[in-house]
């Protein structure tokens, strides 16, 4: 025996005893080592009178408040740590919904977690070491390209780590370096389904069995047509891009809804505007609370993601918790290709670089030929204004330039009149 | 097989264990480790029976332990090895294992008892040669092979074991040790260890448990926990300066 537990086969009673041990103890070091959660424990144990074990069963970490991503910057840098620097193996950073970006770090333990869980995931879509992977993800989703590395390799799968390829270069992998499995987000998969049919290139010709989809849910019909485009299968994959990685949830081969690795996170979904917890089968917000992180804890994480859980066990045995990981989002969050941009990031970004923020501002997720960019509108006002016409053109193109560096996703910055005051 | 769920243990008005959750499953060898005084023991004595009014819930092969005495705790099929080994020192070592089996005698199951000191004398060789002497002229080593002897005479299901390492050689300790892990292995015996000597505990165990003052702040497979620099830094006394040169 290994001190393993065969998570797919657990018995519920089972895996709600060990989800308690590890809620139970997830919170005494988060209580032990961070301040912000100690201070949140303590406030509701004042509340409640139910000190020190203000969680009794699963159900009762709804007594617990919520973390939002702006604590993730107000704490920035490693104010959230939960173990000392001298234990952190690898730092990662994100864009966050401030100025500050979000800074988590992992364990040499977690980076084990998450090993195991991207190895779970994989298996579960039948890959073996037979396949050869290739990871291709925007720069703003560079963490994950990295954990697919690791969870890929730790199961002898051959892996062509994340590097940005022109259209071309990645047509000729695919065909030349006989790729099996392609990790990428469901936009970039339907540009390369299109370039294909463009460049005679027959899919039947080639050893593309998987298309892993990351970043952001696809549509049913864009799955359909990925997998008769290109003759493969389709895997969703659910992941956090700022914390703590990718495939926290994965599809079994009865594709009916994504399985949650349920003894690493405590999943809810709750009302978005009440912050109520929703009764199973409802659909909402997804709030993690992880079970085994040492590094990061995130306690009641409000996702941002829409979702909602499925009843009754799977068709492939597993009694691991599934959802459906729905459209839209339920904060302020722009999904650009599977990179997450908060409008108060925008804001933030533009007023650092302009020294003001113009009047009128708000970004929008345009679709320009192949690829969905993020459109900046800002409003033309006299602060902007020069009487060359080189001169505004200069400005905004510096701007659109920090700003990709900013943001990391592809941007335009588009000038709009003022609106007129209608009053 | 154990599953214990928000365990509160008071000593007066002092609460030494605040809220503990833990199970251990068929056929494990679980290990719950921690420092002097963090509550280790104290949840021991609470599931054997010896420290009432605790609260929470303990369930031993899903029927509640909640006020069940010592005597009935034995006869479910839990067995203590305690701190200390306390054996009978003017006893002989073979009335001492007998003693082990007290429940069962009046169940007359005299001929069983018979094959299972057999057993145990197979198992510690010594006990038989020293048979008639006095327990309390054994060795410290030998006692506690006495101790283990006589919590297995009640044929546990579960076997629970405080510290069975201190004080004793290493030679011994391993030998103690290896004796657990020949038990889970040959007879499928389930055991709860509490040790001290974090490093000997997790090398022969499948999950461990981290206590501190009280609550559990760690668990996981045995093998993560003993490469864990946290464990290491706090109960595997590992050089101090290893880790606090360098980084923070």
């Amino acid at each position: 025996m290994t001190g393993k537990t065969d998570i797919l086969n657990v018995n519920p009673q089972e895996l709600r005893q060990m989800q308690l041990e590890r809620l139970q103890s997830t919170l005494n070091r988060a209580y032990r080592n961070v301040p912000f959660h100690r201070n949140r424990q303590n406030e509701i144990a004042r509340q409640t009178g139910r000190d020190p074990s203000i969680i009794e069963n699963l159900g009762d970490i709804a007594r617990l408040p919520f973390m939002k991503r702006s604590h993730l910057g107000e704490h920035y840098p490693y104010g959230l740590f939960a173990v000392p620097l001298r234990d952190i193996v690898r730092i990662h950073t994100a864009p966050g919904t401030t100025l500050h970006p979000t800074v988590t770090g992992y364990t040499r333990q977690d980076l084990g977690i998450w090993r195991e869980m991207l190895a779970r995931a994989l298996t579960a879509g039948g890959l073996t070491s037979q396949d050869i992977l290739q990871i291709s993800l925007d720069p703003g989703l560079a963490n994950w390209g990295r954990d697919y590395k690791d969870g890929a390799e730790s199961l002898d799968i051959a892996v062509i780590p994340n590097t940005p390829l022109s259209p071309e270069k990645q047509m000729m992998l695919i065909r030349d370096y006989k790729i099996s499995v392609l990790v990428t987000t469901p936009s970039e998969a339907a540009q390369l389904a299109d370039r294909m049919f463009t460049a005679d290139l027959n899919p039947t010709s080639l050893n593309l069995t998987h298309l892993i989809l990351v970043g952001e849910p696809a549509e049913h019909e864009l799955r359909n047509r990925l997998e008769q485009q290109l003759h493969v299968t389709t895997w969703m994959h659910y992941g956090l891009s700022e914390v703590p990685g990718p495939a926290i949830a994965f599809e079994c081969p009865a594709h009916e809804g994504l399985h949650i690795h349920e003894d690493h996170f405590l999943p809810e979904i709750i009302d978005p505007i009440s912050g109520e917890v929703l009764p199973s089968g409802e659909s909402g917000e997804l709030v993690l609370t992880t079970l085994m992180t040492r590094a990061f804890p995130l306690i009641r994480f409000r996702t941002g993601d829409r979702a909602r859980f499925r009843k009754g066990r799977c068709a492939c045995g597993s009694s691991l918790v599934r959802m459906d990981w729905l459209e839209g989002r339920t904060d302020d969050i722009l999904n650009v290709n599977g990179v997450k941009v908060h409008r108060n990031q925008v804001l933030h970004a533009v007023k650092r670089i302009l020294g003001f923020v113009p009047d009128f501002q708000h970004s929008v997720i345009s679709r320009y030929g192949e690829k969905n960019w993020l459109e900046i509108r800002i409003c033309m006002d006299d602060r902007l204004f020069s009487d060359e016409i080189k001169g505004i053109e200069q400005q905004i193109h510096t701007l659109t330039d920090q700003l990709r560096e900013n943001l990391g996703v592809p941007l335009a910055v588009r000038l709009r009149e003022k609106p007129l005051r209608t009053s | 097989m154990l599953r214990i769920k928000n365990l509160k243990c008071f000593y007066g008005r002092i609460m030494a264990i605040k809220g503990v959750s833990l199970s251990v499953r068929q056929g494990e060898l679980i290990t719950l480790i921690g420092a002097n005084g963090s509550g280790k023991s104290t949840l021991l004595e609470a599931i054997c029976g010896l420290l009432p009014g605790w609260k929470g819930e303990i369930l031993f092969e899903d029927s509640s332990l909640e006020g069940a005495d010592p005597p009935a705790i034995v006869k479910k099929g839990i067995s203590l090895v305690p701190e200390g080994r306390l054996v009978f020192p003017p006893l002989s070592v073979l009335d001492n294992l007998k003693l082990g089996a007290y429940t069962r005698y009046r169940r007359k199951q005299h001929a069983e008892i018979e094959k299972d000191l057999d057993r145990v004398a197979e198992l510690f060789p010594i006990l038989r040669e020293r048979s008639d002497q006095p327990a309390g002229t054994l060795s410290g080593g030998e006692q506690q092979m006495l101790a283990i002897g006589r919590a297995l005479m009640s044929r546990p299901r579960l076997l629970v074991l405080d510290e069975p390492s201190m004080g004793l050689a290493p030679l011994m300790v391993e030998k103690i040790l290896d004796t657990l892990v020949l038990l889970k292995k040959q007879q499928g015996l389930t055991i709860l260890l509490v040790e001290q000597n974090a490093q000997a505990a997790l090398k022969i165990a499948d999950r461990g448990y981290v206590m501190e003052t009280g609550k559990i702040v760690l668990q996981g497979a045995a093998a993560d926990l003993l490469s864990d620099v946290e464990v290491k830094r706090a109960y595997l006394g590992k050089d101090y300066e290893e880790f606090y040169d360098g980084k923070n």
